[in-house]
C-alpha cells in the first residue's frame, strides 16, 4: 500500500466530520441527504483501507454492501423529500412541522 | 361561688320553663309545616307550660336569699373552664316570668293577627324557637352561655324582621339588623374573652360578688365592662347603632311587640342588670353607660315626635325608653332599672298590639291614615291605647308612672343635675309624642266613607290580649315596693342606697309629662287643632329629626367611603392582582415552558443531531480520557 495507512484513516475521519458538520448545518434536506452519504462513504473508505491493511477481503466485501444500501436509502430519501416538497413548499426541517422557521 | 343544693322539682320545673319552646320549634318545624292549626297549638302549648313553670318558680322562691344555680362541666381545658346550667336569683326569675307571660299573650293574639297567613306555622316555629332562646338567655349561669343564647335571639330576630321575605325593604331590614347587632356583638365576644383570659372562668356569678374579682385590675375590668357594653348598645339599639330598630319594624306587628320592644331588645338592658356589681366597680364604665343612655334617649324622642308610621314612633320610643333604663341602672339605680324594664315590657307590648290591631284593620302604617279612617270613635283598642300611652308617658296610676319615678329619684340623687334635666326633658318628648300619637289616631274627624265594616277574625281573642294587658299595667305599678324587696332579697347588695320619693320631684316630673300631654292636645287633639307640631314650623330641623339625625346617611357614606372605596376596593385589588394574578402568572409559565419543551419534539431534526453529536463526542472524549490515564 502506497499510502499510509493511517493517513488514509485521518483522510476518511476528516470526510466524516464534513459529512456530521454538512448534516448538522445545512437548512436544505438534500444537502443533509448528501452529508448523510458522505459520511457512509467516509465509513466505507475505513473499511477498504483496513482490509487492505489486514490483508483480509472482508472489508471490501462490506463496501459493496454499504454502497447498496446507501443507492437505495439515497433513492428512499429523495422520494420522500419530493414527497415533502409538494405537500409543505418547503425543504427547510425547520419550517416541515413547527412553526418556528422565519422564511427569508 | 355560691351554690345550694338544687331540689330535684325546682331542676325539673326548670327545665319545663325552658324545653319545651324547643321541642315545639322542631316538632312544628319537622311534622306539621302544613297544619297551622296544630304547628299555633303546640307552640302555644309550649309557652303556656313555660309560663306555668315560670309561675311556680317565681311563687316558691318569692323570699328567696342567695341564688341557686346548677352547672355541669362543658368546656375545660388549662385554667379555662365553662360550665352550662341554669342559675335562678330574683332577677332571672322576674325577666322568665316577663318574657313567657309576654311571649304567651302575644301568640295568642297572633293566631288572629296572622290568621290565613301562607306562612302560619313558620312564623310560630320562629316564634317558639325565640321563646327558648330568650328563656335561656336570662336563665344563663355564665358569660358563655348567655352568649350563644344572645346569638340565637339575634337569630330569630332576623328570621321574624324577615318574615315576609318576598317584600324587598322586609329582608333587607332583617339583614340591617343582624348586621348592626352583630357589630356590637364582635365588642361582647371581645369582652368576654378579655374576662376569660383573666379570670379564667366566665361565671357570672364570679363577677357579680361586688368586691374586686382575683386577678382583674381596675383597668382591665372597665375595658371588659365597656366591651360588654359594645353588644348592650347593639342589641338594645342605643346610640351609635339604634338606627336598626325603626327597620325592624318591617316584621309582623306581634313580632315587633315580642322582640322589638317588650324582650329581646331589653335583653340588653337585662345584662346590665345582670353584671350590675361588675359594672358598678368601674366608674368610667357606669359614665359611658349613662352618657350613652342619654343621647339615645333623646335623639330617640325627637325622632318620634316628627315620624308619621306609627310603628316607628314605638320603636323610637322603645330605643328611649331603653336608654331611660340604661340611665337608671348607670345611675346606680338597680330595683329602678328593672322595674322600669318590666313595667316596659308590659306597656310597650300594649301599644304594640293597639297598633297591630288598627294597622290589620285600616291597612296602613300612617297614623294620619289610621285617624281619617279610624274617626273620632272610641273603641276598646282605642281605650287600650290611652291606658298604654298613660303609661309610657308617666301618668299616675299606671305602671310607667311607678318605674319612671325611680328612675327620676336615681337621677336626681346624681351630683350633676344635667342627668336630671335630660331625664325630664325625655320625658316631655315621651309625653308630647306618645299623646301626638294617640290623639292623631283617636281624634281626627273621619273623612266622608272611610267607616268600613271590621272583618277581622278572630277579633275578640286580639281585644281580649289588649284587656289582659291593659289590667297588668293598671295594676304593676303598685306592686313596686314587693317587687323591690323581692329584687333585693337575694342579690348581695352594693351601693343600692335607697332614694326615696322627694314630692317636689315627683310633682315636677308628673308636671312635666302632663305639659307633654297638654301641648300635644292644643295641636292635635282639640277639634280645631291645626295638626302640625311645634317642630315642624322649623322645617330643617323637623327634616333632620325624620331623617333620624342623619345617622343612616352618616352610615352609607361611611361604608361607601371607607369600607367600599378603602378597605374593600385595596383588599379586591389585592386578591384580583396578587393573589389571582399570582397563581394566573405562575399557570402562564407553565404552559409557556410546556409550549417550549413541545417543540423539540416537533421536526427539529437537526438540533436532535446536535445532541446526539454533542453526546458521542462526550462519549469518546470520555473514552479517550479513560484509556489514557
Amino acid at each position: 500500500m502506497i499510502v499510509p495507512y493511517y493517513h488514509v484513516l485521518l483522510f476518511a475521519g476528516i470526510l466524516f466530520g464534513l459529512g456530521v458538520i454538512c448534516t448538522l448545518t445545512r437548512r436544505n434536506l438534500i444537502m443533509i441527504l448528501l452529508g448523510l452519504e458522505i459520511m457512509l462513504n467516509a465509513g466505507a473508505l475505513a473499511f477498504i483501507a483496513s482490509g487492505l491493511d489486514a490483508g483480509q477481503i472482508e472489508g471490501q466485501a462490506v463496501v459493496i454492501f454499504v454502497l447498496a444500501v446507501a443507492a437505495a436509502e439515497v433513492s428512499l430519501g429523495l422520494a420522500l423529500i419530493t414527497t415533502i416538497y409538494r405537500q409543505t413548499g418547503t425543504t427547510d426541517p425547520r419550517c416541515i412541522e413547527s412553526d418556528t422557521c422565519e422564511l427569508e | 361561688m355560691i351554690e345550694a343544693n338544687i331540689h330535684t322539682v325546682t331542676f325539673w320545673t326548670v327545665l319545663l320553663a325552658s324545653m319545651p319552646p324547643l321541642a315545639a320549634f322542631a316538632a312544628i318545624l319537622i311534622f306539621f309545616r302544613g297544619r297551622p292549626k296544630v304547628s299555633a297549638g303546640l307552640s302555644i302549648g309550649a309557652i303556656g307550660l313555660s309560663l306555668l313553670a315560670a309561675a311556680f318558680l317565681l311563687m316558691r322562691y318569692w323570699n328567696m336569699t342567695a341564688p341557686l344555680s346548677h352547672t355541669g362541666q362543658w368546656v375545660c381545658s388549662g385554667d379555662l373552664s365553662i360550665s352550662v346550667g341554669f342559675l335562678l336569683d330574683p332577677l332571672n326569675m322576674l325577666m322568665l316570668a316577663v318574657v313567657s307571660t309576654i311571649s304567651f299573650l302575644v301568640q295568642v293574639y297572633s293566631l288572629g293577627y296572622m290568621h290565613g297567613d301562607p306562612g302560619f306555622s313558620r312564623y310560630y316555629a320562629y316564634m317558639s324557637l325565640f321563646a327558648w332562646a330568650m328563656i335561656c338567655l336570662v336563665l344563663s349561669p355564665t358569660l358563655v352561655q348567655l352568649y350563644i343564647f344572645w346569638e340565637l335571639v339575634g337569630l330569630s330576630s332576623y328570621l321574624l324582621i324577615g318574615f315576609w321575605h318576598e317584600k324587598f325593604s322586609a329582608s333587607q331590614a332583617g339583614k340591617k339588623a343582624f348586621v348592626m347587632t352583630r357589630l356590637g356583638d364582635v365588642f361582647f365576644l371581645m369582652g368576654i374573652l378579655l374576662l376569660l383570659t383573666h379570670i379564667g372562668s366566665p361565671d357570672i356569678l364570679l363577677l357579680d360578688k361586688g368586691t374586686p374579682v382575683a386577678g382583674l385590675t381596675p383597668m382591665v375590668a372597665a375595658v371588659g365592662a365597656m366591651l360588654i357594653f359594645g353588644g348592650i348598645i347593639g342589641k338594645s339599639a342605643q346610640f351609635p347603632l339604634m338606627t336598626w330598630l325603626p327597620d325592624a319594624m318591617e316584621g309582623p306587628t306581634p313580632v315587633s311587640a315580642l322582640l322589638h320592644s317588650a324582650t329581646m331588645v331589653a335583653a340588653g338592658v337585662f345584662l346590665l342588670a345582670r353584671l350590675f356589681p361588675f359594672f358598678s366597680q368601674s366608674p368610667s364604665a357606669m359614665m359611658l353607660c349613662l352618657s350613652v343612655g342619654t343621647v339615645s334617649m333623646l335623639m330617640a324622642g325627637t325622632s318620634a315626635i316628627v315620624s308619621r308610621d306609627i310603628k316607628q314612633v314605638l320603636a323610637y320610643s322603645t330605643i328611649s325608653q331603653l336608654g331611660f333604663m340604661i340611665m337608671g341602672l348607670a345611675a346606680g339605680g338597680y330595683e329602678a332599672g328593672v322595674f322600669h324594664l318590666t313595667t316596659h315590657a308590659g306597656f310597650k307590648a300594649l301599644l304594640f298590639l293597639c297598633a297591630g290591631v288598627l294597622i290589620h284593620r285600616h291597612h296602613t302604617n300612617d297614623i294620619f291614615e289610621i285617624g281619617a279612617k279610624n274617626g273620632r270613635g272610641l273603641s276598646p283598642t282605642i281605650a287600650a291605647l290611652f291606658i298604654g300611652g298613660g303609661a309610657l308617658s308617666g301618668i299616675w296610676p299606671f305602671s310607667g308612672f311607678f318605674s319612671k319615678e325611680m328612675i327620676m329619684a336615681e337621677l336626681a340623687a346624681l351630683h350633676n343635675p344635667i342627668w336630671l334635666l335630660a331625664g325630664l326633658a325625655g320625658a316631655f318628648l315621651t309625653a308630647y309624642y306618645t299623646f301626638r300619637m294617640i290623639f292623631i289616631v283617636a281624634f281626627s274627624s273621619a273623612s266622608p266613607g272611610a267607616t268600613e265594616a271590621d272583618h277581622t277574625p278572630l277579633r275578640s281573642v286580639m281585644v281580649g290580649v289588649l284587656g289582659i294587658l291593659s289590667a297588668i299595667t293598671l295594676v304593676l305599678g303598685f306592686f313596686q315596693d314587693g317587687l323591690r324587696d323581692f329584687l333585693i332579697g337575694g342579690r348581695l347588695a352594693v351601693g343600692t342606697a335607697n332614694h326615696g320619693h322627694s314630692p317636689v320631684l315627683l310633682m315636677t316630673a308628673l308636671g312635666i309629662s302632663v305639659s307633654g300631654v297638654l301641648l300635644a292636645w292644643f295641636e292635635f287633639g282639640r277639634r280645631a287643632a291645626p295638626k302640625t307640631g311645634f317642630v315642624e314650623r322649623f322645617p330643617a330641623l323637623a327634616d333632620f329629626f325624620a331623617q333620624r339625625w342623619y345617622l343612616d346617611r352618616f352610615y352609607r357614606r361611611f361604608i361607601d367611603v371607607v369600607i367600599y372605596r378603602g378597605i374593600s376596593f385595596y383588599c379586591t385589588q389585592n386578591d384580583n392582582k396578587i393573589i389571582d394574578g399570582g397563581v394566573h402568572r405562575l399557570a402562564q409559565a407553565a404552559v409557556g415552558v410546556g409550549r417550549r419543551a413541545a417543540n423539540w419534539h416537533e421536526a427539529l431534526i437537526q438540533a436532535r443531531l446536535w445532541v446526539m453529536v454533542g453526546v458521542v463526542l462526550v462519549l469518546l472524549a470520555f473514552f479517550v480520557y479513560q484509556v489514557a490515564i
